[in-house]
């Protein structure tokens, strides 16, 4: 199993992280770890599709572009990293405080750019 | 269901109607609306959602469970009509199964009558401009240029089968000038003139579209545009009394003055429609913390429904430039930009409450 797998793999064991992928910039999936295998597609394009809006408005106007981008919805949330050439998607349930899992979804970005580097 | 268990539902329903009179609650109302959804019944829940509103109006379980009630009635007319439109097709059961389709957001299944629909009576120009419909509320809530081209696409094809059908081509005109295509608009309200000269909206709409700027034809290239903007180029016709549109923003006004007051809070903005409320350093409407706040919001929107999380209320952007939170129902949007000392738990909080002020002065 390769380390981005791995690191994916134990970030869906915390608590409420109901999945993860890795994302290339162009919307493809480097690794996922989600119940659906056909959803890891629809998700990658529709969360390259939203980080590639966000980066271009922001970079547009002057305000650099972006880190991390935290959606909360009736039914889930979802954390989106920027890991500059890649990117981390994080989908949690509902009631999942975004702030405490923080810690393991950076750990998580950490280790996939860490190994993103010695590929 | 034997005979058994149809007993002790019965005893159950007894019981809750009981409580219900007894210990009239918003929950007790919606224990015993429960039961008469799971048992198929879903006008008796109605019933008992709409008795429970007259005693408890702001209950939102009770709206929750009239919804679902109403649903239900939706889903059994629309099997009905279902049922009539395959034994015996006639372009009114067409027109109203669509219609209760769109009601009840099934759009996989509207697609497939208007289809059929089309296809039973291609003369009639109703399936056109249903669909135009379906797609001209999804362009205005997502601004998604594919869903505008669709829109205009229908539409103008409802207007071709149907030259005097108003509906179609006020619904195109409208759609062009918002986007840009001002003389293209122009024309479609003068054809509507041509019909009813008397049509004092046609001509309100006709002086209101002659002091807007024309940015060409080129539908295409204005939808993309409004996409990557994440806004709309022209306000739509304002409505005849302005005054009561001013009442909520009193409310908007004092909740963004405390959200800028708040710690590492640089500037704060409600959005709804065309207007915007700022506080902070925003020379116009062009600037940039207003147009990613629209284009974030929108953004996260469509991302949520495509990946079946609902809709999306809250989101949070970092990146050098600090945090943009942004909170979002239906039309209306509150948003702030802070920087690290800011708490984004405590400004998502008081923007919400400006959002949510703001409907309910509105629903009021």
């Amino acid at each position: 199993m390769s380390r981005i797998h791995e690191a994916l793999t134990d970030l869906r064991a915390v608590s409420g992280v109901k999945g993860a992928a890795v994302l290339t910039q162009d919307g493809l999936v480097a690794a996922a770890s989600l119940d659906n295998a056909d959803s890891a597609e629809t998700l990658a394009g529709i969360a390259s599709w939203l980080l590639m809006t966000t980066v271009k408005i922001l970079r547009d106007g002057g305000m650099g572009g972006m880190h991390r981008l935290v959606v909360q919805a009736t039914h889930g949330k979802a954390v989106l990293i920027d890991l500059q050439e890649s990117c981390l998607v994080v989908m949690l349930d509902q009631f999942t405080d975004v702030d405490q899992a923080a810690a393991e979804i950076d750990e998580a970005a950490l280790r996939i750019r860490r190994a993103s580097r010695v590929r | 269901m034997h005979l058994i268990q149809r007993m002790k539902v019965w005893k159950e329903l007894r019981r809750l109607e009981r409580r219900v009179r007894e210990e009239p609650a918003p929950n007790t109302f919606v224990d015993l609306g429960q039961v008469f959804i799971n048992l198929e019944m879903h006008d008796k829940a109605e019933q008992c959602a709409t008795d429970g509103l007259a005693l408890f109006p702001k209950s939102s379980e009770l709206r929750e469970l009239r919804e679902c009630a109403r649903r239900g009635l939706r889903q059994r007319r629309a099997a009905a009509l279902r049922a009539r439109v395959t034994r015996s097709p006639n372009q009114k059961d067409y027109r109203d199964l669509a219609q209760l389709l769109i009601e009840i957001g099934d759009s996989a299944s509207l697609h497939a009558v208007c289809q059929e629909w089309s296809l039973r009576f291609p003369a009639d120009a109703g399936c056109w401009l249903v669909l135009g419909q379906t797609k001209l509320v999804n362009f205005y809530r997502d601004l998604a240029a594919r869903e505008g081209h669709e829109a205009a696409r229908c539409l103008q094809r409802a207007v071709r089968m149907q030259p005097a059908d108003p509906q179609a081509r006020r619904l195109l005109g409208e759609l062009m000038y918002r986007i840009g295509a001002v003389a293209a608009a122009q024309r479609q309200f003068r054809e509507l003139q041509a019909l009813n000269a008397e049509d004092r909206e046609v001509a309100a709409l006709l002086r209101h579209v002659a002091s807007l700027s024309d940015h060409g034809d080129d539908l295409a290239g204005l939808f993309a545009d409004v996409e990557t903007h994440g806004s709309l180029r022209h306000p739509p016709m304002a409505p005849t009394s302005p005054s009561g549109d001013e009442r909520p923003l009193a409310g908007v006004r004092d909740g963004l003055a405390q959200v800028a007051e708040l710690p590492g809070v640089t500037k704060a903005a409600f959005i709804r429609g065309a207007k915007a409320l700022v506080k902070g350093a925003i020379r116009d409407g062009k600037d940039s913390f207003l147009r990613a706040s629209r284009v974030v919001a929108r953004a996260a929107h469509r991302f949520a429904r495509k990946v079946d999380i609902g809709s999306a209320s809250k989101t949070i952007v970092e990146g050098p430039f600090g945090r943009i939170c942004v909170c979002a129902y239906g039309d209306a949007l509150a948003a702030a930009l802070c920087d690290a000392r800011a708490d984004a738990t405590q400004v998502m909080a008081e923007l919400q409450e400006i959002v949510a002020g703001a409907l309910a002065v509105t629903e009021e």
